[in-house]
Order: structure tokens, then sequence, then C-alpha cells
């Protein structure tokens, strides 16, 4: 009896030996994780001379809103840019989605004669692409879709590498429950709408955050499409746009006669950056669950 | 039997893409075709209703012309009152409206050349031959020639601009842009460094050599504890430039190898040499010098990684000096002056030693025509518009006098309680200004004049404003090199590379086997057509 007792506690001392380790593992690799985050968020508020002289620090020695002042220099410029960017990214999340999620189903069916054909014709063009003048000339010349917002969002909606995933999930549902429902009577449309979709909900959270991911960090295609004859631009061409700026009068011998501004270059950099991502990181928490069983569902079943 | 049929399947797909991309090539061709005969169309009813209307210029329609500049476009609204002003009188002497399209800092490179290679119909384009591909996309054709147009649209700018200077623009003898030659700007590199600090030092004459330059290094680290002598992001290569400059006779080629150029000739004598310093004695004597300095912490030991702003360091009085050119040298004398009165900022240009000095470029600013230019005539005439009326030239380059700008003394300042965020107007007109409608920078210190005037009594002009070196045979070596150079040199020139001699032969070897032979061969055989090209 004594000696049971003795090897429970033994026990309960190793287990919570082991789990205070983990722990203290975990959150020690949590603070690596979370660190560079304060970092930026603390040189964001410190004075441009103060980092100048003493480096970056993560309690703002010289606390200071400067570089936050200049990007919300004008203040309804970048709530436009915030609207854009989250319409784009809402709305392209929710399009693609359908899209990626009918296209993924549809080329696994093994009645759909023509599935590796197609299936080949859209991993080729992860392979071979026209490059960027013959994107750039058909996308303003052929489609005329130049300052337009659909120049931002079309490009973004179909990505070969989702569908893939998207197929290989939807492979892990037995094909007989389609046949079932079929024999019932249903339509490929229902089925798709009333059996697959529900059953796929973790694949559908991990790749609806990598499109959401994606539209939200979009700047390449608004760069190239969307002229600054547009008032509101995707927020991350916006703040972009100011980094570079400042980046580029200060540095640059090709303009010599630009008077440069006083601009809190590294400061700002962080400020952009902390603008940037808030929104992502509360989002992020709502899906995760989700996003971790799609991914290696995913991947396993593949 | 599966097997086969995947295969003809692939086959078939295969044989889809490609009859696709065919018809895609044949249908771009066509429709370029198409356009290009539209622009001779263009250009031919513009000439013929010059000779029919016998010297009077249509204007009855009222047309948009549009410009393209470098830059971001202001957002604070102060662009759009000033722009108001410039069309209002725009309407007036050539009933048209001016548009600008900007093409931001934001991957500006791809950015600028993609707006010329999709054939949009652009008018104005500013353009360089030196930072803005002007040479390549005069051989893509993007742009229109000039030659016809511009006595009649855009005379004073015609009779202006000398005939030498058409010939720095023209490619296969047609003009291609207009040059920014009548305005002085001076982007020679060289050291800033606090005149009041020398004197203490005892060094009582301008620094005009590395030697002395030492000194007042050398005087800092000993006199001034917590100052660094010279606090520089390890980006900044100019150093070896620097030291070629003062040490030997060689001039710059335009052939960009990365963060800094390594191709010279060896005197302007020899301008059509080509050649390298980094093979020469001067290198590995520079090598040397960068090591002693290296060492005895004339510069932060961190200085390769580190990425701060030297001139902030300068303006806290935290560091003894900068390496930038000359107009940041004006512009930051005047700062200094505010920020640290008595600073007395000093400039060593690296031309001083030697009297080593090229002009800079006259096409560094340019303005071309889109080939696709709708109206041509109207946009030159808006050209010349901007670049000869004083009101209109003063309105779209300062904004608007009394709120952007006041005049005192002949010079331009701020107006009391002027607001950068909220007043701030720029155009980024970088391809036609000209000193006779300038009103001097109260901002820039006064002594430019006379830094000017050194210069002008001994400067060169520059040899290579039509020169275009054709990478095409050597890209591979070159970006080889430019990967060498990007590698090895910072280290070579911060003294970082340990023993000198070494590190140079390195560095030497490093470079013939990424091919410095072959690109010098290349580099000497253009040079030669060159020559004959322009000397005859």
């Amino acid at each position: 009896m004594a000696s049971t007792t003795a090897r429970r506690r033994g026990n309960d001392f190793t287990s919570a030996a082991v789990r205070g380790f983990g722990y203290a593992l975990i959150g020690l690799f949590a603070l690596f994780c979370v660190l560079p985050f304060f970092l930026v968020l603390g040189t964001s508020f410190t004075a441009e001379k103060t980092i100048t002289l003493h480096g970056y620090n993560l309690w703002p020695r010289d606390f200071s809103t400067f570089a936050y002042k200049i990007v919300f220099e004008n203040p309804d410029l970048i709530v436009g840019s915030y609207a854009v960017t989250v319409c784009i990214t809402i709305v392209g999340t929710a399009i693609g989605l359908f899209i990626v999620a009918m296209t993924g189903y549809a080329l696994q069916r093994p009645d759909f004669r023509s599935r590796n054909a197609i299936s080949f014709f859209i991993y080729f063009t992860t392979l071979f692409q026209g490059g960027v003048v013959p994107f750039y000339i058909i996308m303003t010349q052929w489609f005329q879709l130049k300052d337009n917002y659909l120049s931002v969002l079309l490009p973004g909606l179909m990505t070969p590498f989702l569908i893939i995933m998207m197929k290989s999930f939807v492979k892990s549902i037995p094909h007989a429950i389609t046949e079932s429902a079929k024999m019932d009577g249903a339509g490929d449309f229902r089925i798709f709408m009333s059996l697959i979709l529900p059953m796929t909900t973790p694949a559908l959270a991990t790749i609806g955050l990598f499109i959401a991911i994606g539209y939200w960090n979009e700047w390449y295609n608004a760069m190239l499409f969307l002229s600054p004859n547009m008032s509101y631009r995707p927020l991350q061409l916006f703040l972009y746009n100011v980094v570079t700026s400042a980046d580029f009068v200060r540095n640059s011998s090709v303009a010599s006669n630009i008077q440069p501004r006083d601009m809190p270059l590294e400061s700002m950099k962080m400020a952009t950056a902390v603008v940037a991502t808030g929104p992502v990181i509360l989002f992020y928490p709502l899906v995760q669950r989700f996003f971790i069983q799609g991914i290696t569902v995913g991947a396993v079943k593949g | 039997m599966k097997n086969l049929s995947f295969r003809k399947m692939l086959g078939g797909v295969l044989a889809a893409v490609l009859a696709l991309s065919l018809a895609a090539c044949s249908g771009s061709k066509n429709s370029a075709d198409s356009t290009d005969k539209g622009s001779d169309g263009g250009k031919a009813s513009a000439s013929g209703s010059a000779s029919t209307d016998n010297g009077a210029i249509d204007t009855s329609k009222f047309v948009t012309v549009s410009y393209v500049m470098l830059g971001n476009k202001p957002t604070n609204g102060q662009f759009e009152k000033v722009m108001e002003k410039v069309n209002a009188l725009l309407k007036q002497k050539a009933n048209a409206n001016l548009e600008i399209k900007w093409v931001e800092w934001a991957d500006w490179q791809t950015k600028y050349n993609l707006l010329l290679a999709s054939g949009e119909s652009l008018d104005l384009i500013t353009t360089a031959t030196d930072w803005l591909d002007a040479w390549p996309n005069a051989q893509k054709g993007a742009f229109m020639a000039l030659d016809d147009l511009l006595p009649k649209y855009a005379p004073l700018t015609w009779q202006e601009v000398p005939q030498e200077d058409w010939a720095e623009t023209k490619y296969k003898n047609q003009i291609m842009m207009i040059p920014e030659d009548h305005y002085t700007q001076w982007v020679n590199h060289g050291f800033i460094y606090r005149g009041d600090w020398a004197k203490e030092l005892g060094i009582t004459s301008p620094i005009k050599d590395f030697e002395t330059l030492g000194q007042y290094f050398q005087g800092i680290k000993d006199k001034k504890p917590g100052v660094i002598p010279w606090d520089s992001e390890g980006t900044n290569l100019e150093m070896f430039d620097g030291y070629v400059n003062s040490y030997s006779d060689a001039i710059s080629l335009p052939v960009s190898t990365g963060p800094i150029g390594i191709f010279y000739a060896p005197s302007y004598d020899q301008k059509f040499t080509a050649g390298s310093p980094v093979f020469e004695d001067t290198f590995l004597n520079f090598a040397k010098l960068m090591k002693e300095w290296g060492d005895k912490s004339y510069w932060r030991q961190d200085v390769l990684s580190y990425k701060g702003d030297a001139k902030t360091a300068l303006e806290a009085g935290k560091s003894g000096g900068v390496e930038h050119h000359t107009q940041t040298f004006l512009g930051e004398r005047y700062k200094m002056d505010q920020l640290q009165p008595g600073s007395e900022l000093q400039f060593f240009p690296w031309s001083a030693t030697r009297n080593n000095l090229v002009s800079m470029s006259i096409t560094h600013g340019a303005t071309a025509l889109g080939a696709h230019s709708k109206n041509p005539e109207r946009a030159l005439m808006v050209y010349d518009l901007l670049r000869q009326d004083p009101e209109i030239y003063k309105l779209f380059n300062y904004g608007i006098e009394g709120v952007q700008y006041v005049v005192k003394d002949g010079k331009r300042y701020r107006p009391d309680g002027y607001d950068v965020q909220k007043d701030d107007f720029y155009s980024d007109f970088w391809g036609g200004r000209i000193d006779k409608n300038e009103i001097p920078d109260g901002t820039l210190w006064d002594g430019y004049k006379d830094l000017y005037a050194s210069y002008d009594q001994i400067k060169k002009p520059y040899p290579y404003g039509r020169f275009v070196f054709d990478k095409n045979p050597v890209n591979n070596e070159l970006t080889a090199i430019t990967q060498v150079v990007s590698q090895s040199l910072p280290a070579i020139v911060f003294g970082k590379a340990g023993d000198p001699e070494k590190a140079v032969n390195d560095f030497r070897n490093q470079l013939k086997s990424a091919g410095y032979d072959k690109v010098v061969a290349e580099l000497q055989k253009q040079l030669d057509a060159y020559k004959q090209q322009i000397g005859g």
C-alpha cells in the first residue's frame, strides 16, 4: 500500500517535472516568437534619433508617436485603404473559396473523365508562366482592367496549390456517399452544396485563410494595375508606398534635388507593420483550430 | 490502354497550349502593327496639317495631355489646387489640360518599363539615360522621334538647346528626348565634415586628400569621446570611387556592377579604354588604408550590418561626417547651421585632390514623347510652356506663392506657419527645369555659388551621353561580377576583410573567374564602335 502511494507520488513528481519542463520549453519558445513583435511595437513608438543612437529597444526610451502621425497623415486615405482591403478580402475569399472548392471536388470525381487532363492543365500553370509583360498587357489592353478593383480580385480567385489541396482533401470522402445521394435523386450541385461542403469544413477554413491572407497582403497586382488616379488603393500598397518613398527620398542620388523631409524611417517601418498586421492577428485565433486540422488532413491523405 | 489514353490526352493538351500561345503571339503582333500604323498616321497628319496651315497652329480642339512623372502623388490635396491653376493657364495658352500620371517608388523600375512596353497612349514621359532606361526604350520604339515637331511646337526649347546637346539625344539620327541641359545640378560625391572640429584639431585649410581626412578622423577619435569619426551605413561603398578619383585620373564608365561600378577608363584622354582600377596598385593601397582606418575604429565595428541613417547621427553631434553628394551637402549645411550652430559643415569633394571631375550627363533628366501619343503637337506645346513660361514654371515647380513659398531677397523660403503635412507640394518635374526660371532655394547653403564656380573651372564634359552598353553578350558574366562585387567589396571598403593583400588578391581572382576579361573585351569593342560613331 505504502509502496503504491510512493510510486504514484513518484509518478506524479516525474510527470509534474516533465510537464513543468514542457511548459517552460513551450513558454520560452512562445516568448521567442512574441518578442520580435514587441520589438516592432516598441520601436514603432520610439523617436528616430533614439533608434539611430541606441538601436532598437523593447521598451521605447523616448516615447514618440511621430511615425504613426506620418502613417496616418491623411486619416481618410488610410481608412479608405482599409475599406478597400477588407472588401476585396471578404468578396475575394467568398468567391475564391466557392470556386476552389467546386474545382477541387469536380477534379477528384472518378466519373469525371477528363479530370487528369484538366488537373494537368492547372498544374501546368504553376510550372510555366507568361511573365510580367504579357500579364500586364493582357490585363490592361485586352481586359481593360486598369484602375479597376477586379484586376486585384480576379488573379487571386484560383490558386493551383489550393485547388490541389482541396482535391486531395475531398478524396478522403468516400465516393459511395456521392453515389448514394445520386441514387436518391440529388443533382451534382445539390450533392456538392449539402453533402460535400459541410464535410470539408476544416479544408474550407484552411483554404479560406490562405486566400484571405493572400488578399490581405496583396500589393503587387495593385501596384501594377491600380494607378494613383484611384483615390483609394489596398492597404499594403498604401503602406508600402509610404515607406518606399521615405526610403527613396533619403537615400537616392537619382533625384538629386528633392529636399528630404524629416522622415522617421525606422520607426515608420515598424509602425506600418503594426498597422498592417493588426486585424490578421485578431482573425487568426478564430479559425486556428480548423487550420491545423485542415492542413494535416489534407497532407496525410494526399 | 489507360496509359496510352493519358498520353494521348497529354499530347492533346500540349498541342492546345501550343496553338493557343501561337494564336496569342500572332494576335499581339497584329495589334502592335496596327497601333504602329496608327501612330505613323498621326505623325503624317501632324506634319500635313503643319504644312497646310502655313505656320499657324490649330488649337481649336481642347485636348488632355498626359505626363508620366516619377514619384509618389502628393496626398494632401495641394497638388490638385496647384494643377487647377496650371491648367487654367494651359487652357488659355494652348487650349490643353495637363494630367499627371505617377509612377510611384513602389517597384518603379518594373512599372515604368511596363507602362512603356504595354503600348498605352502616353504623351510626355520623364526619362533619363543614366537611371531610367531611356536608350533601351528608344531601341524598343517606345518614343516618338521629335525632329519635325520640335521647331514648330516647342520653338523656344528648340532654340535654347544647342545642336551639340540635341546630338546627345539622338538614336539612329533622330531626336528621342528633350534634355534637361540648362539646369545646374551636381551629384558628385565627397566627404561632408565639421569645419569647427577640423579647426579645433588644427586642420586649418579645407581637406583635399585622404591623408588629411585621416588626420581629421584620428583627431576626433582622440579628442571627442563618444563621437564616431564617421558613422556610416554598410551599404555606402562610395569611398572606393572616392579613392580612385583622388589617386588616379580614372573616370567611371557607365556600366553597372551592383552597389558600385568597378569599370573605369584610365583617364579623360583615354576615355575609350576599358579597364578597372581594381587590378592596379591604387586598389591595393586603398585596401591597406581602409584596413588601417577600420582597425583604428574610424567607423563602428558592426558597420557592415549597420542600417541606421548616417545623417541623423551627424545632426545629433555623434558623428564626424557623412559621405554623400554635393546636393546633400548644400541642404545638410543649412540644416546643421540651425541644429548645431557654428558647426561650419564643410565638403571635401573627391575631385578636389586631382581636379578629376566629369560633368553630369545632360540627360540625367529628360522628357520624351510616347510612340502612341495621340496629341504629339499639343504635348510639345505644353512642354514648351512648362519649361519656358515663368509663371507656369513657378507654379508647377514650387506651387502657389504665399502658400507653398515666399520670396525674400530673391530667394525661396517657406511661409510662416508652413505645415509640411498640410501644405507640402511637389510635382517632381525632373524632365525640363532651367536655371533661368529658378528661384534659388533659401534652404540651400549660400556658399553653393563658390562651390559650383570651383567645379566649373575643372569640369570636363560627360563623354558617355549616347553610349549604351549592350549587356546581352556578357549578361551572365556581368551578373557574376555583380555578385562578387556585392559580396566581397564591402568588407574591403570597410577594412573588414583581414589581410589586405590577400583580400585584394582573392577579390581579383574571383572577378577573373566570374568572367572579368570577357566583359572588358566586350566593353572595349563597344567603346571602339562608340568612338567611331561620335568621332567619325
